[in-house]
């Protein structure tokens, strides 16, 4: 399969997890909040192989590709907390309508894998993630509780 | 019933690795794999972790430092062996960068400790061990040194029954470290550059309980991964036989294919011999060596050639193409300038078995010689030695060619003593006659059979070879001012 086609089927793949995530009619916080939690599963699953520094780098990478698409993704200035790149957008993601908030997560959760696709073969980057994409979003410690 | 124990061998799936280790993997040992940058430990021991992992012997690959993991995936599948399907299932890397950021060594075992403990592997890997013994320092008294990091840590894995290798560079004042006295075995791999050529060699310094094959040997790093080539060992005289001989020893005699040379060796080349075939530029050696591997495949008798020296427009290599395609002879063509003599013997030995070849040809030593890694050819002699007594082991009938320089006031068989080394010697040479350029040839040995003494005058032709008439009533021929013999005015060619 061309590479075009497999960020196609990836670019399908993520939406569909984010829209499972954030439920039907979502406001712009839903989507951050969906989008941030795939994030942090993804962060989850590379780290130990890459390290958390290898996933920050590309994860700043990412949001430099993916800007000029959607510039206000510029605006998002890493923080001294210790959270990493990404910590920045939910606010941004939240300012946004709808669409625009779900298009510029999809667009920089494909950038990523794209990019991790591009450098460890589509084949390992499918192996990896694949499973945070089909699987049913992890329940939250207190739901498990209740 | 013996209560001794015994230590399982796991095959480690680099070709040639088993054989100097001698037999494979001890189970559950503390290894070190070190080296200089660029020397192939990484794809060592990537190439064992996916050949040795299974659902019932799991693997964890510990990164730190060293090579950036995302790069260390990049590269490690550009290899054949890499599986991406095994990532996550069988085999799972774990980055301890962080554990190692915190200085502490007592933490960096900790968290090894914690995945094997969550994983349950069979195998182990830190990559490298290094990084960590650099990083992490002791930092209060009475925390764990370095010395007792590595000792806990070959305990513990050794005690969760995991077979496991710390790969890195070796660390300074080398022979006291006392990493080497926990590990239970040591693969040492070098780098060897002499002159414009890099040979890569390894070394098993130190296997507890196994019988390695001492010595250095070559290695070499294609797609496939590591393969390497363990030094050919020569068959002692207790020896009864190779195991591995592919042609039984026999009194016969092996027909040459050029009508009137069987005659001239005392009825052909004496089975399991190897015959050296000396001549200058253009006499006709590789003719004669074609033709010994033609008469072979007549006879049912398959061949193998190592060539060095074949150009694609020679009609004899067509003849050899021919046999080749048919898969009549079987066919190493090398133009590679860095090899070592274990390479090609083990390549040779593999084709040998594969084609059930009782005939081999070498063409030529003079090739062979510019072929081998410079670091090689002060020892050529000595390899070719080895080479011979593994091939004669094999029981194999063997010709080799060699360029003579056509230097009247000397006559050697071979630049490199070759002819020492071999049991039979047919030497060629150019003679004036007449004023005209005349090809002869003779039987200079065959060991422990009658020969012909003769010199005889030879053509080539669209045939192949045709001997002629023994070359009398001249002397002197061989030291290029032959004169007529005042007793005989026989001429040339001609018997009396």
């Amino acid at each position: 399969m061309s590479s075009s086609g497999k960020t196609g089927l990836r670019c399908e793949a993520i939406r569909r997890s984010l829209a499972q995530r954030h439920g039907q009619d979502p406001g712009a916080g839903a989507i951050a909040g969906a989008a941030l939690g795939l994030w942090r599963e993804v962060a989850d699953c590379l780290a130990p192989l890459i390290g958390s520094r290898g996933v920050d780098a590309l994860v700043r990478r990412s949001l430099q590709l993916t800007t000029p698409a959607f510039p206000w993704l510029g605006l998002s200035g890493e923080r001294a907390d210790g959270l990493g790149p990404l910590t920045g957008i939910k606010p941004l993601l939240e300012a946004r309508d709808p669409m625009a908030a779900t298009e510029a997560s999809v667009a920089l959760l494909v950038a990523f894998t794209d990019m991790l696709a591009t450098m460890i073969g589509a084949s390992l980057t499918d192996r990896l993630l694949d499973p945070i994409w089909t699987s049913p979003p992890p329940k939250l410690p207190e739901e498990t509780a209740s | 019933m013996s209560q001794k124990v015994c230590i399982k061998q796991l095959p480690s799936g680099v070709p040639g690795l088993d054989s100097i280790l001698g037999g494979g993997l001890p189970e559950f040992s503390f290894n070190l794999i070190t080296g200089p940058p660029g020397s192939g430990k990484t794809t060592l021991a990537h190439q064992m972790m996916f050949a040795l992992a299974t659902r019932e012997r799991r693997a964890l690959f510990f990164t730190v430092l060293g090579e950036p993991p995302l790069k260390m995936l990049r590269y490690q599948q550009q290899f054949s062996f890499f599986k991406p399907g095994m990532v996550n299932d069988t085999i799972r890397f774990v980055n301890l960068a962080d554990a190692v950021a915190s200085g502490r060594f007592d933490q960096v075992l900790a968290s090894i400790m914690k995945e094997v403990e969550a994983f349950s592997p069979g195998l182990v890997f830190v990559d490298s061990f290094r990084s960590i013994l650099l990083e992490a320092t002791p930092h209060a008294k009475g925390a764990l040194g370095p010395q007792e990091f590595i000792q806990q840590l070959g305990i513990q894995l050794s005690s969760w029954q995991a077979t496991t290798f710390l790969i890195g560079e070796e660390p300074s004042a080398s022979d006291t470290h006392p990493i080497f006295t926990v590990a239970d075995g040591l693969l040492c791999l070098y780098q060897s550059v002499y002159r414009n050529s890099m040979v890569r060699k390894i070394q098993v310094t130190k296997l507890r309980g196994q019988a390695t094959s001492p010595g250095i040997h070559t290695f070499r790093i294609t797609a496939s991964g590591i393969e390497i080539f363990p030094a050919a060992v020569v068959p002692g005289d207790t020896e009864s036989g190779s195991a591995t001989a592919v042609a039984p020893r026999s009194d016969g005699r092996l027909a040459m294919g050029v009508p009137g040379l069987d005659a001239m060796l005392g009825g052909g080349l004496p089975s399991g011999y190897s015959l050296l075939v000396a001549g200058p530029s253009g006499s006709g050696k590789t003719i004669l060596a074609t033709a010994f591997l033609a008469e072979g495949v007549r006879l049912g008798q398959p061949g193998v050639i190592v060539a060095f020296e074949q150009t694609p427009s020679q009609s004899w290599t067509r003849t050899i193409d021919d046999l080749v395609r048919s898969g009549k002879i079987g066919l190493i063509n090398t133009r590679l300038l860095d090899l070592s003599i274990d390479e090609i013997v083990q390549h040779l030995i593999d084709l040998i078995h594969r084609m059930k070849a009782t005939r081999v040809v070498i063409d030529s030593l003079s090739g062979f010689e510019l072929a081998v890694a410079p670091t090689f050819r002060e020892d050529f002699r000595e390899s070719l030695f080895r080479m011979v007594s593994v091939l004669s082991g094999l029981g194999v009938t063997v010709l080799m060619t060699s360029e003579l320089e056509d230097r009247y006031g000397d006559l050697r068989f071979s630049p490199n003593g070759a002819a020492f080394l071999t049991d039979a010697i047919i030497v060629q040479r150019y003679v004036e006659l007449d004023s005209r350029l005349n090809r002869v040839m003779a039987v200079v040995k065959v060991r422990g059979s009658a020969h012909s003494n003769e010199l005889r005058q030879y053509e080539i032709t669209r045939d192949g070879i045709i001997i002629g008439a023994p070359v009398v009533g001249y002397e002197g021929l061989l030291t290029g001012r032959p004169t007529r013999t005042p007793a005989s005015p026989t001429a040339p060619g001609r018997r009396p």
